[in-house]
């Protein structure tokens, strides 16, 4: 009885996985198949749609979206480090209500913040912002939480015997926040970073209301095509993608560490 | 160096601090206020408004419960969260289960296919959901061609390929919470419980599934919430005949720039968010009494 169970639970356990990388083992499949109807048996294989990425048509909203993730994971990663200082580390007056204020953005669906925002842009006649500026300005909004919270929970574990040794041995303010402070959090920091460049990176339903025709982001770009066809060209932007995405995330890796989060944090 | 080594330091050290507490939050405080705080505030207010009449009026709302193509995508939106919710607490708890036990070689990939197609981000997983589920896709030409049916069966632009594909979004959140929620149990639980004679049914129905409850909570509310809010893969598995409120709310911004009847739409989408929670927090406390935890 237990061993049938225990191998009816391997089956569930298959099934579910299977039903997990079946979505992404299509597309890349799709990305190397050569007809435009994209068949469940594909007869031979090509790398023309590949080719066809270098065309401005995909590499101009490829590199919107690159500069924004960029802007955005580095704006994010400076104002929530302040915000993580004044709640975990100095622990200010009220540092509980000023955590939820500053956490408060995640408890909105990204929807909602994006009417919100494109009604204040246009009320208060900034509709000249929307693009660039109101796109970073809107990702910084969803993607702050996250770092604060992650820099936060990195330097609640801050040891602060380790600030007093530095002070009684000379170090001025500077130099303490800088071979103090920073090095302990970076894991936690760049783990936040990491996400915010993900996050802004792969956004839509934000970045919907606030780009303008013409100017869009990578995956506003490809849900546009999408409605009107399953070109295979689209396979391969989304694999290309995936795979700078990897980059990044091992490029981040080298840098700050990001899987160090997973093992126990900054220790 | 004497000197350095026993010269005391001006102020007291437990206060020593680089920065005062408050200067630093300036920055932060200001971008919140200025790009979510005020224009939340401002929404809410804009929904009072309406395209006519002057004054604060519910002219909005009233028009928002009195619209039946409106309510349909209202009544669409929660039966569809109700269904993801449930899909994906369903599929995620073998797998949080088997992350939360096992000690094999295997977690560690395991654990890496159930949350790294996260990163792949929500087009690329829908487009493979379109190619899967489309009228001569995947499933259908397989179908077709071992002749097991001759007309492709509607995978797609349905409530089916929605829920398939929102399922396969928010599966990971799902597992995440409830592993949180089963690495808390005591491993000993169960192997007091199976050396005293029960069986892994009973070990299942009276310790695990009860002391799990909170995780299978925050697992539905998460894949309610987050299915309510989701816009790619409605608008691109429903195709145009299937519209919920994030759709909508959209088409209203963009097409008609009707702008309190959006926000009326936002308010309502945000409220049943916060009623969501609010039912979820009672259900689970209801639950623990009558589990007796």
């Amino acid at each position: 009885m237990n061993r049938l169970l225990t191998y009816l639970f391997r089956m569930v356990l298959a099934a579910i996985l299977a039903f997990i990388t079946l979505p992404l083992v299509v597309v890349v499949a799709a990305s190397f198949s050569p007809t435009s109807a994209v068949t469940f048996r594909p007869s031979e294989w090509t790398l023309q749609w590949y080719a066809a990425l270098w065309d401005s048509r995909w590499l101009d909203p490829f590199l919107l979206s690159v500069e924004l993730a960029l802007i955005v994971s580095l704006a994010s990663g400076l104002l929530g480090v302040l915000g993580a200082y004044s709640v975990a580390y100095a622990k200010c007056r009220g540092h509980t209500a000023i955590m939820a204020f500053l956490l408060s953005p995640m408890s909105v669906p990204q929807i909602v913040k994006g009417v919100a925002i494109v009604l204040f842009l246009s009320s208060v006649g900034l509709y000249h912002l929307l693009g660039t500026p109101g796109l970073i300005m809107a990702h910084i909004i969803l993607t702050l939480p996250y770092v604060v919270r992650m820099a936060a929970t990195a330097m609640f574990g801050f040891d602060k015997r380790l600030e007093s040794a530095a002070r009684i041995l000379g170090a001025s303010a500077t130099q303490r926040i800088r071979y103090v402070l920073l090095p302990l959090i970076r894991s936690g920091l760049f783990s936040g970073m990491t996400f915010a460049f993900i996050i802004s990176f792969n956004n839509i339903p934000l970045s919907v209301f606030l780009v303008r025709p013409g100017q869009t982001t990578l995956p506003i770009t490809v849900i546009n095509h999408l409605e009107y066809s399953l070109d295979p060209v689209l396979a391969a932007v989304n694999v290309a993608s995936l795979l700078f995405i990897l980059g990044a995330i091992i490029l981040f890796e080298k840098i700050g560490g990001f899987s160090a989060q997973f093992h126990g944090g900054s220790k | 160096m004497a000197v350095i080594a026993f010269s005391t330091p001006k102020e007291p050290i437990h206060t020593g601090l680089p920065i005062k507490g408050f200067l630093p939050l300036t920055a932060p405080s200001i971008v919140l206020m200025l790009f979510f705080a005020i224009p939340m505030g401002m929404m809410i207010g804009i929904s009072f408004q309406s395209q006519t009449a002057g004054g604060p009026t519910f002219a909005s709302y009233s028009r928002f419960f009195s619209n039946d193509l409106v309510l349909a995508g209202l009544t669409r939106t929660v039966v569809m969260s109700g269904l993801v919710a449930i899909s994906v607490t369903v599929l995620a708890y073998p797998l949080a289960y088997y992350l939360a036990r096992s000690t094999s070689r295997w977690r560690t990939i395991i654990f890496a296919l159930a949350i790294a197609p996260e990163l792949a981000g929500v087009v690329l997983r829908t487009y493979g959901w379109l190619i899967i589920l489309e009228d001569r896709g995947f499933i259908n030409s397989a179908l077709m061609w071992t002749g097991m049916i001759s007309e492709p069966l509607p995978l797609s632009k349905n409530l089916f390929g929605v829920v398939v594909g929102l399922t396969h979004v928010i599966l990971p959140f799902g597992v995440l919470s409830l592993l949180t929620s089963l690495q808390g149990i005591n491993p000993n639980l169960e192997k007091s419980a199976q050396i005293l004679g029960a069986s892994r049914l009973d070990v299942i129905r009276h310790i695990i599934l009860p002391l799990s409850v909170p995780g299978i909570v925050s697992s539905l509310l998460i894949g309610f919430t987050m299915a309510a809010s989701a816009y790619a893969t409605p608008a691109l598995l429903g195709g145009a005949g299937f519209k919920v409120m994030a759709t909508m709310v959209y088409e209203q911004v963009l097409f008609y720039l009707d702008w309190p009847f959006a926000a009326v739409m936002a308010n309502v989408l945000l409220i049943l968010m916060l009623t969501a929670g609010f039912v979820g927090s009672r259900l689970e406390s209801r639950l623990h009494q009558k589990l007796h935890l």
